[in-house]
């Protein structure tokens, strides 16, 4: 029983990191519909500039957040406007090839910059472990839970109750008549893939402050961020909550009682299980849109 | 599909990033010696510590003339640590740069995929790191190992580790590939032999990040010591994390576990881990001095296992072709069975199946931050 309950607890934590680290592909994928393949860069971004302004500028860790939301936000802006425009409205295929030249580029000028190095960002308090009963967490993965839980709240509240959010739904929904209506549809949708990229990168800069940050994460954060997105339902905050506990929980089950050899198929059957009996995923309101 | 279009161009990237680091130099006028290691991957980190020491190397033999009258030239490209990327690589550098001979290519199941390839063109194959055992059982003429197996690792120290730790029961703990499964394998069977109990057999795979759910078995298993194969990403975050959920076991292991990167980033839950290494910057023989300092002049850190790994294998490949007395690859092959290399951490001689042994292996406990050797035990040629 006791064993039972730390292997729930470390799912729930992880789930959380799952859902947060999903979040900025919930936005950009599940309501831009731009399949973005570098998501998981920006998460490495995130990581990588969170290190460079805490080791280099000297910067605290809370500080260092903000300057990285601020960097990679106006980083994701600019790629929205000058890259991601030029193929809107031509077909998901395009846009695919475009962010997995993107992922490529950034993964490469990283490597080429400061390497291939594991590197150590500062964190944000000293660690230890706190002994709940028979349960272990550490002081760390309870703040990054907080921050990440107030994360998913302050996105969700930004869509469903801004006029910002509004517009952005509206645009989604039909870009025509939200342009007639007088939105400035160019502008929702750089800030939309900018809002995208800065949680991306925050959650890429809080994780990064509990293991590492490295160049080369980017391809398994955005192959997980895709089951947690696609479990939960596309562009849905609280599925992508419920995506992220369910494969958080599930891997940690298996890997309890099976084998951790073998964690990352659980996920995977997962989204084969729910695209066959669940296509629209656990949480989506719809399944076809206009 | 993702993957594969990403790794292809990934690969193209680093060749041509490669090939234009390594200058200009045309086939007639330098001795081509192919490098395959992981530069992109999750191993990235330990193979360009290879690539560093077996830069080293190439400048101190052009420094002194070259090989045969000519520089040596290195051709580096990146398998990353894949069989299928391995492969691509070996082909490209045989048949596009005519390498007169192969070294690589880090992980023992890239290495393991390249052997047939090194036979089929009948090209020497050197590699400084891969310790599978299997790999020299297979008979492949053209390959040489100037690495420790896990088996050899674990004789050397099964019996320090059991007597000395005063060790009753381990868990073992690998990366699940090749060579943590054989590295798990061989250390269990040496101190099961002693009487040593296993507590827990578990494998994670390469870039994991998260060890909770793993710790949390082995918290309950109790073991006395816990059993590492990993390397220097998946390595320091797991021994954190034994920190951070109250494990008390004694820890050793082998991978790239006694360098400065290491301890850097694993901090203070570094101190008091053991690990089974065969090189370690801090063993005080003149060679090896002479090799640290010409190695901190260079790259401004100290060279760990991967470092002298590549440097090894470069010298040893050099000094075969010198032998030799040319490129063809039937008098370097034989040459390279005769090797009698002078390493900064002892000798290098190859048996009959291309196993090296004869250089010192050592045994470290990190203190204060730094690698203290605890014991240390010639490799010896298996029977």
């Amino acid at each position: 029983m006791d064993l039972f309950l730390q292997f729930l607890t470390n799912g729930l934590v992880v789930g959380v990191f799952y859902a947060l680290s999903a979040l900025g592909l919930t936005l950009i994928f599940g309501l831009m519909r731009v399949v973005n393949f570098a998501h998981g860069e920006f998460y490495m971004l995130g990581g990588v500039v969170g290190w460079f302004v805490t080791t280099y500028l000297g910067l605290d860790f809370f500080s260092g957040l903000v300057l990285v939301a601020l960097a990679i936000g106006s980083f994701g802006w600019l790629v929205d406007r000058f890259l991601i425009e030029r193929v809107r409205g031509q077909g998901e295929e395009p846009g695919i090839l475009l962010t997995i030249g993107l992922s490529i580029f950034l993964v490469n000028i990283t490597l080429l910059a400061i390497g291939p190095a594991p590197l150590k960002v500062a964190r944000a308090i000293t660690e230890g472990p706190i002994f709940l009963g028979p349960v272990t967490i550490t002081k760390m993965r309870l703040l990054a839970m907080v921050i990440g839980i107030a994360l998913i709240v302050g996105a969700h509240a930004i869509i469903h109750r801004t006029r910002l959010g509004s517009a952005m739904r509206a645009t989604f929904q039909d870009p025509m008549a939200a342009s007639l209506a007088g939105i400035r549809t160019k502008q929702v949708y750089a800030a939309t893939f900018a809002l995208g990229c800065t949680l991306s990168a925050l959650s890429g800069m809080l994780l990064a402050s509990i293991y590492s940050a490295q160049a080369s994460v980017g391809g398994l954060v955005s192959l997980k961020s895709f089951v947690v997105v696609i479990l939960g339902g596309m562009g849905s905050f609280p599925g992508a909550i419920a995506g992220g506990l369910l494969l958080g929980v599930a891997e940690a089950l298996w890997g309890g009682y099976v084998a951790t050899g073998m964690v990352d198929i659980i996920g995977f059957l997962l989204v084969i299980l729910i695209l066959v009996l669940r296509p629209q995923g656990l949480f989506s309101i719809r399944a076809e849109r206009a | 599909m993702y993957r594969y279009v990403l790794g292809c161009a990934l690969a193209a990237g680093v060749a041509a990033s490669g090939i234009a680091a390594s200058g200009s130099a045309n086939a007639q006028d330098s001795v081509k010696i192919g490098l395959v290691e992981p530069l992109t991957g999750s191993v990235a980190y330990n193979g360009k510590s290879v690539v560093e020491g077996a830069k080293l190397a190439v400048e101190q033999i052009n420094a002194k003339g070259g090989v045969l009258g000519k520089p040596v030239e290195l051709v580096i490209e990146d398998g990353q640590c894949a069989p299928a990327n391995s492969v691509n690589a070996v082909e490209k550098l045989v048949q596009k740069d005519k390498v007169a001979v192969l070294v690589g290519a880090f992980c023992s199941s890239a290495t393991a995929a390249i052997m047939p390839v090194a036979a089929k063109y009948k090209i020497p194959l050197v590699t400084g790191v891969s310790s599978s055992a299997a790999l020299t059982e297979q008979n492949n003429p053209w390959f040489f190992r100037a690495a420790e197996t896990d088996a050899l690792m674990a004789k050397a120290f099964a019996k320090i580790l059991a007597n000395d730790l005063k060790l009753k029961s381990v868990a073992y703990v690998g990366v699940n590939d090749d060579w943590g499964r054989g590295g798990v394998e061989e250390f269990s069977r040496d101190l099961s032999a002693l009487g040593v109990k296993t507590a827990l057999t578990e494998y994670f795979d390469h870039g994991s990040t998260d060890f909770f759910t793993l710790l949390t078995k082995l918290r309950a298993a109790k073991p006395d010591g816990i059993f590492v194969a990993a390397e220097t990403q998946d390595g320091s975050i797991l021994v954190k994390q034994l920190q951070e959920m109250g494990v008390q076991s004694k820890v050793f292991g082998v991978g790239s576990w006694a360098t400065a990167d290491f301890i850097n980033l694993t901090g203070d839950a570094a101190e008091g881990i053991y690990a089974a290494v065969p090189y370690v910057s801090s063993v005080d023989t003149p060679r090896n001095n002479e090799f640290v300092k010409a190695y901190e002049a260079k790259y401004k850190v100290k060279p760990g296992k991967y470092g002298a790994a590549g440097y090894n294998a470069l010298n040893i490949t050099a000094q075969a072709i010198a032998q030799a007395g040319s490129t063809d690859a039937e008098a370097i092959r034989t040459a390279l069975g005769k090797t009698d290399y002078k390493a900064p951490n002892g000798e290098y001689r190859f048996t009959a199946k291309g196993q090296a042994y004869g250089f010192d292996a050592v045994l470290v406990r990190i203190e204060g931050g730094t690698p203290k050797v605890v014991a240390s035990s010639p490799v010896e040629a298996p029977q």
